[in-house]
């Protein structure tokens, strides 16, 4: 048995977990669902020792755990099976199995190849892997690869298998071959947690589930009990603190951008949608349900593999994101800041005015003129109110906050029309959340830029946008209107976003 | 973060000369005053003469491996396409019976046509610069060996004029060394093309994502290395007065290290003209003065290749020491953005 009591752990900036008590019975599925951002990686990342928590324990089996560690985790009887499949390509399945405690010829280090083979064979029936233990890892489907993984873990003698999105890489069939032997496997009386964004696969596979949203335990209930509907509201249904911002107004009959079946098979398939000037349209949806993945094929990162774009009733040819900045004036405000948002080595002078220099520049001496680098840093600077000591100020130093404000400000800059805007408060603290809000809203309104709004935070982007397109499974399947009308609750709208989602 | 925004702050902020360069410059002035307080020919205008005609040809090496390093890759191949753009040049000057005048243009031309290659290879094929320049740095010391059989090509006198002669002292190599780094400083610091470069090399999903053609500046960066090689070796053959084919041999080595010394950031994204400069200075200097004190020339290469670890060595130290200083002060005052892990 694991028993989580009272755990809470803090990132700087945000509560991820706040207080949350579960017991994992042995023999039984648990399911761990929520939005993102809800606390299941962390939570996931504290049972196996990855984090500490900053208050509470984890008992297992009556006794507390305290792992300074993954390894001394895994010397207890913990193992995760990660979302992204990881292993050794070369390796042999007996090798990659066994690979912590292969057996030897007493102590001369020389490995005896036939025992580990014959060890291995034992875990590998176990979870019903069928083939030469000799065999490579390479040569392997990912659901072969997966089950490798979960008799690694019986290898390890856990007693406890967390087992994040098992199911993303594989196929239909493999899922229901993989679900057959985790029903065998809790018969053994291994504690099996399972974290997944598929509903279906939930109430399919686990007996209980427990639900997660802003770091905090919602509740714990035998899935026989529940209903598709009702965990839905568990998940997404909270009251709506923040007041409202008022209507979005914007100009119905300006048409700034029309996606027409737009499809990159694997990604996103036929969306289809409009976007009127200063509109703010938000894209609802759990992670891998086509919002970015469209998003990059529309600003042309990734190929598009059929559908038009159409920029201000011409027919857009994008195949670069140059093009999309410098023809269309679509900016894209990437997710991932750190990696992709920003030159985190270079000064916020550089990544405020990137997109602009070659407006700055003199046509005989290709000089950009310090002067108007500094004119419109400033003025970025001042207007979204960035707060850093100088220009020069190296962009790492900055808050997560100020940090988002530098990558948006470069696409303002930019004088984009249209803004992607992907996460925008993701990792940022509460008060620079709200005034990145505020922003985005008046953006729209004075400024008259339509805005493309990803989120998965569902109050922000109930409280944004004037309209939510709803994704699930890279479609589009639902749309919701008026959402900014002040009569309709929060309750009434996430409620109709659940409908989609079902 | 602590301490108020002005619009003041921002304007002197400007650094002209950073710290690193400044220290080079004392290094370099130091060197220089020990070995003409040692020696006593040291000063007189024929070593300075030999000694800045050095300078130069190893500050254009650099120049070649610095403009791959500043996007993010590196090129192998500098030498190679010395030496391949030798044989080209005495082809067209010894075989053809060209003037100077036309064989310069054909000499640049075959050392940018072969970083052309590199960088289609590394941009289209999506090699990465390492494969790619080691392979073709066999590749393009094959034909040069194949041509041209190892046998050196005659120059015509008229062609050594720039590499043998001086204005006042002063070498015209090192002179134009001198104008294309002053131009390659300029490039980097104040025109479009020179900072998408540099963006390119900081974070190149960023700057791809911020608009910038990623793989332009990279091919274009290996189109310019190539260049900056074949200059460097016509300037060479000029000098030597015939052009020999194993020109560029013994390039890889001194690209490295000057480029490393003269504070070019290996991942990419910073480059300094001048702490090239310096970095050359330096170089020629700890060479020249171990020629002087009379060290056994068979362990040359252990001194310099210890003096690259020692400027690495000094770097990592700047870099250990400059994040334990930021970090110390600023963690209480204000979260840095990690939060959440992907789901």
């Amino acid at each position: 048995m694991l028993e989580l009591k009272h755990i809470s752990k803090s990132f700087p900036g945000v509560r991820a977990l706040d207080d949350v008590s579960i017991t994992f019975a042995p023999g039984e599925i648990h399911a761990i669902v929520g939005e993102n951002g809800a606390g299941k990686s962390t939570l996931m990342n504290i049972i196996c020792g990855i984090y500490q928590a900053d208050e509470g324990e984890v008992f297992l089996e009556g006794r507390p755990v305290h792992s300074r560690d993954y390894r001394q985790s895994l010397a207890l009887g913990i193992d995760i099976v990660h979302q992204e499949i990881q292993i050794v390509r070369e390796n042999t399945v007996a090798e990659s199995i066994m690979l912590d405690k292969l057996v030897t010829y007493g102590p001369t280090g020389i490995i005896n190849w036939s025992a580990v083979n014959e060890r291995a064979l034992k875990y590998m029936d176990m979870v019903g892997l069928d083939v030469p233990p000799t065999a490579l890892m390479k040569g392997l489907s990912p659901a072969q690869k997966r089950l490798t993984q979960i008799a690694r873990a019986l290898a390890s003698n856990a007693r406890v298998i967390l087992l994040d999105e098992p199911t993303s890489t594989l196929t239909k069939h493999e899922v229901k071959t993989l679900f057959d032997i985790l029903n065998d496997l809790k018969k053994t009386g291994v504690v099996l947690v399972f974290v997944s964004h598929k509903f279906e696969e939930v109430f399919a596979l686990c007996d209980r589930v427990t639900v997660l949203r802003d770091g905090r335990h919602i509740e714990t209930r035998p899935t026989s009990e529940l209903n598709r509907p009702e965990l839905i509201r568990m998940m997404i249904g909270r009251e709506c603190k923040e007041d409202h911002l008022g209507r979005v107004n914007f100009s119905r009959d300006v048409e700034v951008l029309r996606v027409e079946g737009l499809t990159r098979v694997g990604k996103i398939e036929d969306a289809s949608f409009s976007l009127r000037e200063g509109e703010i349209l938000g894209l609802y949806g759990l992670v891998g349900a086509g919002r970015t993945e469209m998003a990059r094929v529309l600003i042309g990162e990734d190929r598009m593999d059929a559908g038009r774009v159409v920029v201000r009733g011409e027919l857009a040819r994008i195949r670069s994101i140059a093009d999309s900045l410098y023809r269309y004036r679509i900016g894209y405000l990437t997710e991932n800041r750190k990696e992709e948002g920003l030159l985190l080595a270079d000064t916020v002078r550089a990544n405020l005015t990137i997109t602009v220099w070659p407006r700055m520049v003199n046509k005989l001496t290709r000089w950009i003129s310090p002067r108007q680098e500094d004119a419109t840093a400033h003025e970025m600077v001042e207007s979204l109110d960035i707060r850093t000591p100088g220009l020069a100020q190296i962009a790492e130093n900055l808050s997560g906050g100020n940090q988002q404000k530098v990558s948006l400000a470069k696409w303002l800059a930019a004088d984009c029309d249209v803004l992607i805007i992907d996460e925008p408060t993701v990792g940022v603290d509460v008060g620079a959340k709200e005034q990145i809000h505020r922003l985005v809203r008046r953006l729209a309104e004075e400024d008259r830029k339509s805005i493309i709004l990803i989120s998965s935070d569902m109050p922000e982007i109930v409280r944004l946008a004037n309209r939510i397109l709803v994704f699930r499974d890279r479609r589009i399947v639902g749309e919701v209107d008026n959402v900014d009308d002040p009569a309709r609750t929060y309750d009434e709208i996430s409620m109709a976003i659940g409908e989609y989602l079902q | 973060m602590p301490g108020t925004y002005t619009r003041q702050s921002s304007l002197e902020r400007r650094v002209l000369i950073p710290g690193r360069t400044i220290g080079l410059i004392i290094a370099a002035a130091l060197l220089f005053g020990v070995i003409a307080a040692y020696s006593e020919t040291f000063l007189s205008p024929y070593t300075q003469f030999v000694v800045s005609r050095l300078v130069a040809q190893f500050v254009l090496i650099a120049l070649a491996q610095a403009v791959c390093l500043v996007v993010g890759g590196m090129n192998l191949s500098v030498g190679a396409i010395g030496s391949l753009t030798t044989v080209a040049l005495g082809l067209c000057l010894e075989d053809w019976g060209l003037s100077g005048w036309a064989a310069v243009p054909v000499g640049l031309a075959v050392g940018a046509a072969c970083g052309l290659v590199n960088g289609l290879l590394i941009v289209k094929v999506k090699i990465n610069s390492f494969i790619v320049t080691l392979s073709t740095m066999f590749i393009f010391m094959g034909l040069r060996s194949g041509i041209s059989g190892g046998n050196p090509y005659a120059v015509p006198d008229s062609f050594t004029v720039v590499g043998q002669g001086n204005i006042f002292g002063v070498p015209y190599f090192f002179l134009v060394m001198l104008v294309v780094l002053v131009g390659v400083a300029y490039m980097y610091r104040n025109t479009v093309f020179g900072r998408r470069m540099l963006a390119t090399g900081g974070n190149e999903d960023a700057a791809r994502l911020s608009g910038i053609r990623t793989d332009r500046m990279i091919l274009s960066a290996n189109v310019l290395s190539g260049f900056f090689a074949a200059l460097a070796a016509i300037l060479y053959a000029s000098e030597l007065g015939s052009a020999a084919p194993e020109t560029g041999d013994s390039w890889l080595i001194v690209s490295f290290a000057v480029a490393i010394i003269g504070g070019t950031g290996l991942n990419g994204g910073v480059i300094s003209a001048l702490g090239i400069l310096m970095g050359g200075i330096i170089y020629t200097l700890i060479r020249h003065g171990l020629i002087e004190i009379k060290a056994n020339p068979y362990y040359m290469n252990v001194y310099l290749g210890l003096l690259i670890l020692l400027a690495i060595s000094i770097d990592r130290g700047r870099e250990v020491y400059g994040e334990r200083k930021r970090q110390a002060p600023e963690a209480v005052a204000e979260p840095a953005a990690p939060v959440e892990p992907p789901q």
